[in-house]
């Protein structure tokens, strides 16, 4: 069954319902536009047009494709799909809204379209959706969604989402934060694939190692448990759950045509799963942000936070705490071996806080003193204003030498920034953050 | 369609779930001179409780701490407030109020319930829910994440609630969800613990 997805995410060929050859601001023109970008077997169905912004046009599909999307108003939807099946397609992504989430009539042809779909042994993905992104390897990308600015940087994060504008949201923060990601869909009203099949898929993927899930409601909760359980002892998969309070439950039904269950329900759920749940979209954008680095994905509680600023160090720890991680308080010995490198007044006990009087020099010896004591699983390195290279350069040889998991906060230092990025760390947008980042992968 | 909802009495309630559940030394009683009888046999203060009333500790017909003099007195009344019986039980007193409770979501299917019982389950909502029925380390795992973990410990020379009974009260519900689908929802509260040990002094079950 995970194998039906294969034309969904890796498509050899591509039909695109609903461009306009009178009104290129249409979004099928953008679909269509987006698709061409990297589908070189890819045809327009059109009533009368030869071609559009392009690409070859046709009045019906004459020969099977592996995807088609359908981009046209609901009342002409089941047409393209029926034509689209009735060709041979293997999936079909209709992304126009008026199904299910419209009413009784929607939810009628919705029906109808789902039907339709199966009965050709197809796959249907949406009504109501914004379509589907992935990396077809080297440089080459499907986009067959109506995003048209897609951050095309290859990782190994996948992301389901039956909301279409929180996919957005994905895609916008993976810009922001720098992350790759491989796979993307949008779900919508999911009356055929809904997001356990297309975490059956992502389970077999062998580019992704790391899944989002955004979900206002899953209609079959033991169906979830049951192939996220089998899948998160090797890929950690992060679920945000829209819908929890009443009010959010109302919106939900409203918008997805899904009825929101209990939130204890999916708390209980959510555990057996093994799945990290989180409440919010930054905690959601910060879980993923860590989980993209490997080795932030399973490690110990034990951690030290580095600092050069006492407040934040503080509030890091203080957050530290309240995750369940362990402040080590370190060694004697240890504390002297760090007192050597750095001022009389610097803190050595854990949080470490060098102080930004510490000789640039010394950064190195005092920071590679922390990230070797084996009472320590990771660090969390907190920097707000000391843009000093050696800093960066100190945590950035220590993280590759020892390879203990690392998270930073760093403000205003692009310099340190560089060095710590370029080690592979994640920095986060606040203290807590990155200790969220840290603690997001801590061993049960 | 509409399907009412059918509420058991207590009794039929705790019968349902079965008679390995720990319950007070109890009857129905069908007659005064048979409450009496059961009062005086156990001797100590009893409980009379009218049958098949909703909310019927808000309705003032719980009477505790009895005598069989007082029971005599007020048993017509109960019984004519309810269904015509009164069930009479043993007094117990306990350190802590717990509920166990079963239900059924539309998603998740079958939950149980466990947390802090009694008046504390409105005012401190302090539960876990789990999927029914719980594997293995499931439900020591939920009841190490509830606020009051550390009462359920043994706090302060009380001893330690009795896992093995929790664990065989959490079986009864999860089995009767399991094996009858008509349960919507089970009650078991206030489940007193005693000493440690685990007694369901009322319980509710819901049908469809």
């Amino acid at each position: 069954m995970t194998a039906t997805l294969d034309p969904l995410f890796a498509p050899r060929s591509v039909a695109v319902y609903g461009a306009s050859a009178s009104d290129p601001a249409k979004l099928g023109n953008t679909l269509l536009a987006n698709v061409a970008g990297g589908i070189a077997d890819l045809r327009c169905i059109h009533p009368t047009a030869s071609a559009i912004d392009g690409v070859p046009a046709q009045p019906s599909l004459t020969k099977a494709v592996d995807l088609a999307l359908v981009s046209v108003p609901a009342r002409g939807a089941e047409q393209a799909v029926r034509d689209a099946v009735g060709a041979g397609a293997r999936v079909v992504v209709v992304l126009s809204s008026g199904f299910g989430e419209a009413g009784p009539d929607g939810l009628a042809a919705q029906e109808r379209i789902a039907a339709l779909v199966r009965e050709h042994g197809a796959r249907l993905v949406g009504p109501n959706c914004m379509g589907v992104v992935s990396h077809l390897g080297d440089d080459r990308w499907l986009n067959g969604s109506y995003f048209w600015a897609v951050p095309k940087t290859p990782g190994h994060v996948s992301f389901v989402s039956q909301s279409g504008a929180f996919g957005g949201m994905f895609l916008s923060e993976v810009r922001r934060r720098g992350l790759g990601f491989t796979r993307f869909v949008s779900l919508g009203n999911s009356p055929d694939v809904d997001v356990t099949q297309a975490l059956g898929w992502l389970a077999d993927d062998p580019e992704t190692q790391v899944i989002g899930v955004f979900s206002e409601g899953l209609r079959d909760g033991r169906d979830f448990v049951d192939v996220a359980r089998s899948i998160t002892p090797h890929k950690p998969i992060v679920v945000l759950k829209g819908g929890r309070s009443t009010a959010g439950a109302r919106a939900a039904s409203g918008h997805t045509g899904s009825l929101a269950g209990t939130a204890r329900a999916y708390e209980a759920g959510f555990t057996r799963a093994g799945v990290v749940p989180v409440a919010t979209s930054d905690e959601f954008f910060d879980v993923l942000s860590a989980f993209a680095v490997p080795r932030l994905r399973r490690h110990g509680r034990r951690v030290a936070v580095i600092t050069v600023s006492g407040g934040p160090g503080v509030l890091a720890a203080d957050a530290a705490e309240a995750a369940g991680l362990e402040l080590v308080p370190l060694s004697d010995q240890r504390q002297s071996a760090i007192r050597a490198f750095a001022p009389d007044f610097a803190a050595t006990a854990n949080p470490v806080d060098l102080t930004p009087q510490c000789p640039p020099g010394n950064f190195h010896g005092a920071i590679s003193e922390v990230y070797t004591d084996e009472s320590l699983d990771g660090v969390v390195v907190i920097n707000c204003g000391l843009d000093i290279p050696e800093f960066g350069e100190a945590v950035a040889a220590a993280h590759t030498a020892t390879g203990k998991p690392t998270t930073a906060f760093l403000l205003d230092t692009p310099r340190v920034q560089a060095a710590v990025s370029h080690a592979g760390i994640p920095c986060f947008g606040s203290p807590e953050a990155a200790v969220r980042g840290f603690a997001a992968g801590v061993k049960p | 369609m509409t399907n009412v909802p059918t509420v058991l009495s207590e009794w039929e309630s705790k019968k349902l779930l079965g008679s390995a559940l720990p319950t007070p030394r109890e009857a129905l009683t069908t007659s005064v001179e048979e409450a009496v009888a059961l009062a005086t046999s156990i001797g100590r203060p009893v409980v009379a409780k009218a049958s098949s009333v909703a909310h019927k500790s808000d309705a003032g017909l719980v009477r505790i701490g009895l005598s069989p003099d007082e029971l005599q007195q007020c048993w017509s009344q109960l019984a004519e407030a309810g269904d015509g019986t009164v069930l009479v039980a043993e007094r117990l007193h306990g350190e802590l109020e717990l509920i166990i409770g079963g239900s059924r979501d539309t998603s998740f299917g079958p939950l149980i319930t466990v947390g802090l019982g009694g008046v504390a389950a409105e005012v401190f909502d302090d539960v876990a829910v789990l999927l029914s029925p719980p594997e293995p380390g499931e439900l020591d795992a939920a009841l190490r994440r509830l606020r009051s973990a550390a009462l359920l410990e043994g706090f302060r020379g009380t001893p330690a609630v009795d896992r093995t009974a929790l664990t065989h009260i959490v079986g009864l519900v999860a089995q009767r969800l399991d094996q009858d689908p008509d349960v919507m929802e089970i009650d078991c509260n206030p489940v007193l613990v005693c000493e440690g040990r685990l007694v369901v002094l009322d319980a509710l079950v819901v049908k469809r």
